[in-house]
């Protein structure tokens, strides 16, 4: 079988996944207890005669197509998904869901991405120097690690939170930005920004860290002993060379890690965005489960699928060209 | 003499005690000459060839004894010109775990291009047309040098090896077991192979290391039987097989199949018992436990002496 062959293959596969993703999406929202749309109507109309009200309610339901039966429903939600339409949210009614994403993605790429890739990069240098030199280095970098990886995520950020937020003040500990500025492109907000970033980014990098150098260090010494090391070495080669030899092919596992940080990064964001307060995407999917907003969930968990799913697929294709080995036995499974 | 080894020791230093490998080994190696050194597996075959390198990576460490190859003391070069100036140009080696000695992640070429550079300054095109000419000695296809090790089979993997350890053309070839992870028909091509070059003159001399006998006896020159780190027999090969010395090379030699005899199950001796443990100091014959021949006298230290022109650590001698 041919690379390409393969590839096409894996797209396809990867195509059935995601319409069962969709299928899921559009299902479990609808479990979820309680009429989302008595909800909001309950919440506008305070003081509204009743029977007003339930002319408004008529209108809603009718507008978001909830009388039609669920097949109906389940026809409607796919077409529009082919034309790229997530429809309106329920609780931020009249805002379309596209929107609201729009509005909340890049702040939480432009948190995840650059924390997962620092991370990740320091991560597997530590993890790799300390399987090399070993010694007072590894001893110290090593518990750590673990502590830091093994210690819940939200612990560490609420941990940070308390200490650098609000017991030493050195930066804000919640939101995007300060209440009281004007976004803008100048330098002031600018550093409003930059300050508030920085807890949430440096609690990222530091369980990112904290994985990738465990992970790296294991992956380290095991290349160490292999047979082809020691074969370089009575070949003659350098000490550089061999360092790099280890380097190398310990990775490769270490991409999968990138990979799957990639791929669960915005379903990640959640936990970082409720304690500090960040106004990105996992914020937003925290209120719209609250408020029962079916059509956000579904944008926000269509993103959060796509991502995994094409961080993955990007993997697959990826690891074919990384390592040999790999590649032969794709070829073989045919 | 191209190679002579002098009281070499070695020792792996374990958290749970000292275990001396390799025992005050003496043996030299001439211009021309293949030597074969055989015994059972932890006998200290493989640490012997490693440590005749002089690296000596932790746990392993030196604890005695030199290693002169022609006439300079290894003792006097540093890691860095060992690398640069004896290890795969002078002295290249054949490891025992073929199979996995190949970066799986670099392609033949690439892994030829590496030994080239640690070693010279020659274009490329010079070293893709050495290492063509090399594989191709080996009856190895052009086509290998852009394979990766996955896409090789056992037999090629361990002439690709053969063929990266001599790319230089090195003086003296250490080859630890080099078939013991073929099978029997690839275990002919690759001893044909070695042999071929031996005599086209691509490399001078060679150690080969091996538990079977019977591949040494068709190989070398001169055999050195080696037991619990220490040797115990050396001499040329047709008169060890002829008429052994040592109650062990008897035993080991008893243990040969012999291809085309056939041989009944039960008569196939074996050797009963297993060798000392290394980590006790044993001031007397160390073969003592599972020597036949073994009585009072064996209690003390039996020295490797001369006797008809061979080395022998037994005061026996012809009565066994």
């Amino acid at each position: 079988m041919s690379y390409g062959k393969y590839v096409l293959r894996k797209g396809l596969w990867y195509l059935l996944t995601f319409f069962i993703a969709t299928t899921l999406v559009f299902i479990i929202p609808r479990l979820i207890p309680g009429n989302p749309i008595s909800a909001i109507v309950a919440q506008m109309g305070s003081g509204v005669p009743s029977e007003s009200m339930q002319r408004v309610y008529e209108s809603f339901i009718r507008d978001y197509g909830l009388d039609k039966p669920v097949v109906l429903q389940y026809i409607d939600y796919m077409k529009n998904l082919f034309h790229g339409e997530l429809g309106i949210s329920f609780s931020l009614y009249p805002k379309g869901v596209t929107e609201i994403i729009g509005e909340a993605l890049p702040w939480t790429l432009a948190l995840q991405i650059p924390a997962i890739l620092v991370g990740w990069i320091l991560g597997n240098l530590l993890g790799a120097y300390a399987a090399y030199k070993r010694g007072k280095f590894d001893k110290v970098l090593f518990p750590v690690s673990l502590l830091v990886s093994a210690m819940p995520y939200y612990v560490l950020a609420i941990l940070m939170q308390y200490i650098f937020g609000v017991y030493l003040g050195w930066f804000p500990p919640s939101g995007g930005y300060s209440m009281s500025a004007f976004p803008s492109f100048t330098f002031d907000f600018m550093v409003d920004i930059l300050s508030h970033y920085t807890l949430p980014f440096v609690s990222l990098v530091a369980v990112t860290i904290g994985s990738q150098a465990i992970g790296m260090r294991e992956m380290s010494i095991y290349e160490l002993n292999t047979d082809y090391v020691n074969y370089s070495r009575m070949l003659g080669l350098e000490d550089r060379k061999i360092v790099s030899y280890i380097f190398r092919n310990a990775m490769l596992p270490q991409i999968t890690g990138l990979a799957i940080s990639f791929g669960t990064m915005v379903g990640g964001s959640i936990i970082t965005e409720i304690v500090f307060g960040y106004p990105g995407i996992g914020t937003w999917l925290f209120n719209a489960i609250r408020q029962n907003d079916y059509p956000l969930i579904q944008g926000i968990v269509l993103v959060i699928t796509i991502t995994v799913l094409f961080a993955n697929f990007f993997l697959d294709i990826m690891y074919g060209f990384l390592d040999p080995r790999i590649k032969a036995g794709e070829m073989e499974e045919g | 003499m191209m190679l002579e080894v002098k009281d070499l020791s070695a020792s792996y230093v374990l958290p749970e005690g000292e275990i001396r490998a390799v025992d005050d080994v003496s043996f030299s190696v001439d211009e021309g000459e293949i030597l074969g050194i055989a015994g059972e597996s932890g006998c200290g075959k493989s640490t012997l060839a490693f440590s005749i390198s002089f690296l000596f990576p932790p746990p392993l460490r030196h604890v005695g004894g030199s290693v002169l190859f022609n006439g300079k003391d290894l003792k006097n070069f540093n890691d860095r010109e060992l690398r640069k100036e004896i290890l795969g140009t002078k002295i290249s080696y054949v490891p025992q775990s073929s199979m996995n000695s190949l970066n799986p992640t670099r392609r033949v070429k690439d892994i030829a291009f590496d030994i080239f550079r640690a070693h010279m300054d020659i274009s490329e095109k010079e070293m893709y047309e050495r290492a063509k000419e090399r594989l191709d000695l080996l009856s190895l296809p052009e086509s290998v040098l852009n394979m990766y090790s996955v896409e090789l089979s056992g037999g090629m993997k361990q002439r690709v090896v053969i063929a990266l350890s001599t790319l230089l053309g090195p003086e003296l070839l250490i080859a630890d077991e080099p078939t013991s992870a073929l099978d029997v028909s690839s275990q002919r091509i690759v001893l044909k192979e070695l042999k071929k070059l031996f005599k086209d003159g691509v490399f001078k001399s060679m150690i080969i290391i091996s538990h079977e006998l019977i591949i040494l006896k068709h190989l070398a020159h001169r055999i050195a039987i080696m037991y619990a780190g220490e040797l115990v027999e050396v001499g040329e090969t047709e008169r060890i097989f002829k008429e052994p010395l040592h109650p062990y090379t008897k035993a080991l030699i008893g243990s040969v199949l012999e291809p085309g005899k056939r041989v009944e199950r039960e008569k196939i001796p074996s050797l009963p018992g297993a060798p000392p443990d290394l980590r006790e100091k044993i001031t007397w014959c160390r073969f003592y436990d599972r020597c036949p021949f073994a009585d009072e006298k064996c209690k003390r230290k039996q020295e490797l002496v001369e006797r008809d022109g061979r080395l022998v650590r037994c005061e026996r001698g012809k009565d066994i």
